[in-house]
């Protein structure tokens, strides 16, 4: 990881060219949740006790915070410890943004420095957050672009019925009991727009964890009335990857990830992606 | 009420004397007693469910000690690894360390440390699909993630133990193997090596209504003689289980070719001590006492130091209007024979046991009181030296059971932890974590930015942060 984000630094700081800076940015974004434009004051340092202070620590000053987690307690005038990259690339009384990963939470907060941008000095915060703003656009973009190209049908719908799933019996598998069970259930979802892979007036079938439990938490739930853009995979879960319709085999999808459901405003901006090259 | 109860924490003496009322006196709190949430301050703005917590202790460091909840990664559901709470102050302040090899979270986390060097091993079933990772950590303060020493899938509730026996700790990990022939799925993967190489061993020798319960439940003696306890299902019926309540020992800390043979039932002389038979059991996956499933609650305990002498506890359907009751038992002549119930606990789960070196045994409980829209959850540890016919209670906390509204399940967990060292019982529980005094009674403190005079929590700008649930490590001194 650490050769990664060496690399990544190194790749910041030598690209000329706005567009080219910000592919790179984008790139330190996307591996990064706190980010921050902060002043290098300890080279050496630490300023939490449960971090041993070594040469890849320094002490970094937070003058804004661009991006953080919500349990994250991090305002401007805190004082972060940063491991960073590399040994030495950063002296006290320099001003970056910061792009890291959360490390140790205790009565401070110690990050692992992704790569940083010594940028103008001093730093123009406004800048600096719109800049962050639109890699982070980029880094949406492109991720969803990816799950749209891994779905087998994307749609825009209305979900209509939702019922247990009946799935084929593995036939040498009895029924397992566990607080895990995932309770699969079925929502049947009248496609109003057929963005990839189905035509308007089709009916799907999405298979959901129904279950509670802690396992399934992240799971998209579905109700019905429910309206949305549904990225939908062939069913290689259940086990059971067929199901029945008004009489018919069809195959079955599930949507586990929570980008696979979004809103049906979000339609158009799949469509532009679809479309974007 | 057969036994003579010595309240600590909730007793009050109201008394009339002509026709003054006597102001009642507050509840004693007994001295020594520490509960800590285990939020870091760094960490103020959270506001998730962190149940099923868990905790180990490291013998060569008394100050050392690591848990874990169903916390996830702050830094978000794309994050490759799941935290870990660590505390070098013996539990006053905790710090949350990224280092299990799991998406954000784990779907079910036990731990135990080995002996010298002293190592954390940790049973996980990992996010994304659920295998069991069987994981080891030489140095807790290492960034590095755990070191995955065995894995496989189809299991559930991972529940680890250790011992020590020379340079070569011995890992003991029950778990509910669905892979196990015959639907005889209690295991206990044994390592003898420090987790280098693990076998499973099938403890269940009667027939099963196609599985055992979840809670496979091992607990080491110091003479290396190994308890395990699970839930011998029977027959199954919609919601409710038909169970045997079975312990099995292996004197010689399971290396033998056949292990966990030394423990046979007069009835049908067949390894596995039955001692309750035909319990119901209530299989709930939806929020049934106090917001929180029931169906698998199972505790052992073994004297360290008197290998004889071992208690249990589990919780089953009565049928008298309660919804899930705890019974404990005591065996004094190593799983032979059992007392009857020695203490019941009503609409109570999340029974933990433990045995100090003098012999008290105490027991960590979760129990709803309280009429249904005013319900309460209370934390409470009693410790008895004389088999509970008289038992010192400490209320550890008293929460509302209906706030907040559960996020998934389980709501508070399917299992809390409480072990004992030296003259102290060492626990952790979840509960609702509202800051106000009046719901603990013995005191909290909190390393989360809170104010107590407004019963607020506070993120890191001091704006109200959602009361939620959270992990509570405590101590309580061992009866004198």
């Amino acid at each position: 990881m650490h050769i990664r984000s060496a690399m990544l630094f190194a790749v910041a700081l030598s690209f000329p060219g706005a567009a080219v800076a910000q592919m790179s940015r984008a790139a330190l974004v996307k591996q990064s949740d706190i980010i921050f434009i902060g002043t290098v004051t300890q080279v050496g340092a630490v300023a939490v006790p449960e971090v041993p202070p070594s040469d890849r620590t320094v002490v970094v000053r937070v003058d804004q915070v661009l991006e953080k987690p919500a349990p994250v307690a991090l305002t401007a005038g805190d004082s972060v410890t940063v491991e960073t990259a590399r040994a030495g690339s950063l002296k006290a009384g320099i001003q970056a943004t910061f792009y890291t990963t959360g490390w140790i939470f205790g009565r401070g907060v110690a990050v692992r420095e992704v790569g940083h941008e010594p940028g103008q000095s001093p730093v123009v915060a406004a800048d600096a957050r719109e800049a962050v703003a639109r890699a982070r656009a980029l880094v949406n973009d492109a991720d969803l672009k990816a799950h749209i190209q891994r779905a087998a049908m994307v749609v825009a719908g209305r979900v209509e019925q939702v019922r247990p799933a009946e799935l084929a019996a593995a036939p040498t598998r009895p029924r397992r009991i566990t607080e895990h069970d995932p309770d699969w259930q079925e929502a049947i979802i009248q496609v109003e727009d057929g963005i990839k892979g189905a035509q308007a007036g089709e009916r799907v079938v999405v298979r959901f964890p129904g279950s509670p439990d802690v396992a399934w938490v992240g799971a998209p739930k579905f109700a019905v009335g429910e309206e949305g853009t549904f990225l939908l995979h062939k069913d290689s879960t259940t086990g059971s990857p067929r199901t029945m319709i008004a009489g018919r085999s069809v195959p079955a999808y599930t949507a586990l990830h929570k980008v696979d459901v979004l809103s049906k405003q979000d339609a158009t901006r799949v469509r532009a992606l679809i479309k974007k090259p | 009420m057969r036994a003579r109860v010595i309240t600590v924490g909730v007793a009050l003496c109201v008394a009339c004397k002509g026709s003054e009322r006597e102001v009642p006196k507050p509840p004693a709190k007994l001295a020594g007693v520490r509960v800590v949430d285990l939020i870091p301050v760094s960490l103020s703005g959270e506001s998730w469910q962190d149940a099923e917590p868990f905790l180990a202790l490291y013998a060569s460091n008394p100050r050392l000690m690591a848990a874990s909840a169903f916390t996830p990664n702050p830094g978000g559901s794309a994050s490759a690894t799941a935290p870990i709470f660590v505390s070098d102050d013996g539990g006053d302040s905790w710090t949350l360390r990224n280092t299990l090899p799991s998406q954000t979270m784990t779907a079910d986390i036990t731990h135990a440390v080995g002996g010298n060097p002293p190592a954390l091993y940790a049973g996980i079933m990992k996010v994304p699909d659920f295998p069991l990772n069987e994981l080891k950590a030489n140095d807790l303060f290492s960034p590095a993630t755990m070191i995955l020493q065995g894995f496989r899938a189809d299991i559930d509730q991972p529940f680890v133990r250790t011992s020590a026996v020379g340079n070569a700790d011995r890992v003991y990990i029950g778990l509910n193997d669905f892979d196990a022939p015959d639907g005889r799925t209690a295991t206990v993967d044994v390592s003898l090596d420090g987790g280098a190489t693990y076998t499973s061993r099938r403890i269940e020798t009667r027939n099963t209504a196609g599985q055992n319960g979840p809670s496979i439940r091992p607990a080491v003696a110091q003479d290396h003689t190994v308890y395990v306890a699970y839930f011998g299902w029977r027959s199954n019926a919609g919601a409710d289980v038909t169970s045997d309540v079975v312990v099995v020992r292996d004197d010689i800390g399971a290396t033998g070719a056949t292990p966990f043979r030394d423990l046979v039932d007069p009835s049908d002389h067949l390894p596995g001590r039955l001692v309750a038979t035909h319990v119901t059991i209530p299989w709930s996956n939806s929020p049934t006492l106090g917001q929180e499933r029931i169906g698998s609650t199972l505790s052992i305990a073994v004297d360290a130091l008197h290998s004889d002498n071992v208690y249990l506890a589990w919780a089953d359907r009565v049928g008298t209007g309660d919804i899930y009751t705890v019974h404990v038992r005591r065996s004094t002549d190593r799983g032979a024979t059992w007392s009857s119930d020695l203490r019941t606990l009503t609409n109570a789960t999340d029974a933990s046991l433990a045995v100090s070196t003098t012999g008290t045994v105490g027991l960590l409980y979760q129990q709803v009181t309280g009429p249904a829209g005013a319900s309460r959850w209370v934390t409470g540890l009693e410790q008895s030296r004389d088999g509970f016919a008289t038992h010192q209670d400490v209320v550890l906390a008293t929460v509302p059971a209906t706030t907040p509204p559960f996020q998934f399940l389980p709501y508070i967990g399917d299992y809390n932890g409480l072990l004992t060292r030296g003259n102290q019982f060492l626990g952790i529980f979840s509960a609702n974590n509202t800051p106000d005094s009046a719901n603990f009674p013995h005191g909290v403190v909190y390393q989360r930015r809170v104010d107590f005079p407004t019963h607020r929590l506070l993120d890191g700008s001091g704006a109200p942060v959602a009361v939620s649930i959270d992990p509570f490590f405590f101590s309580v001194p061992v009866l004198p």
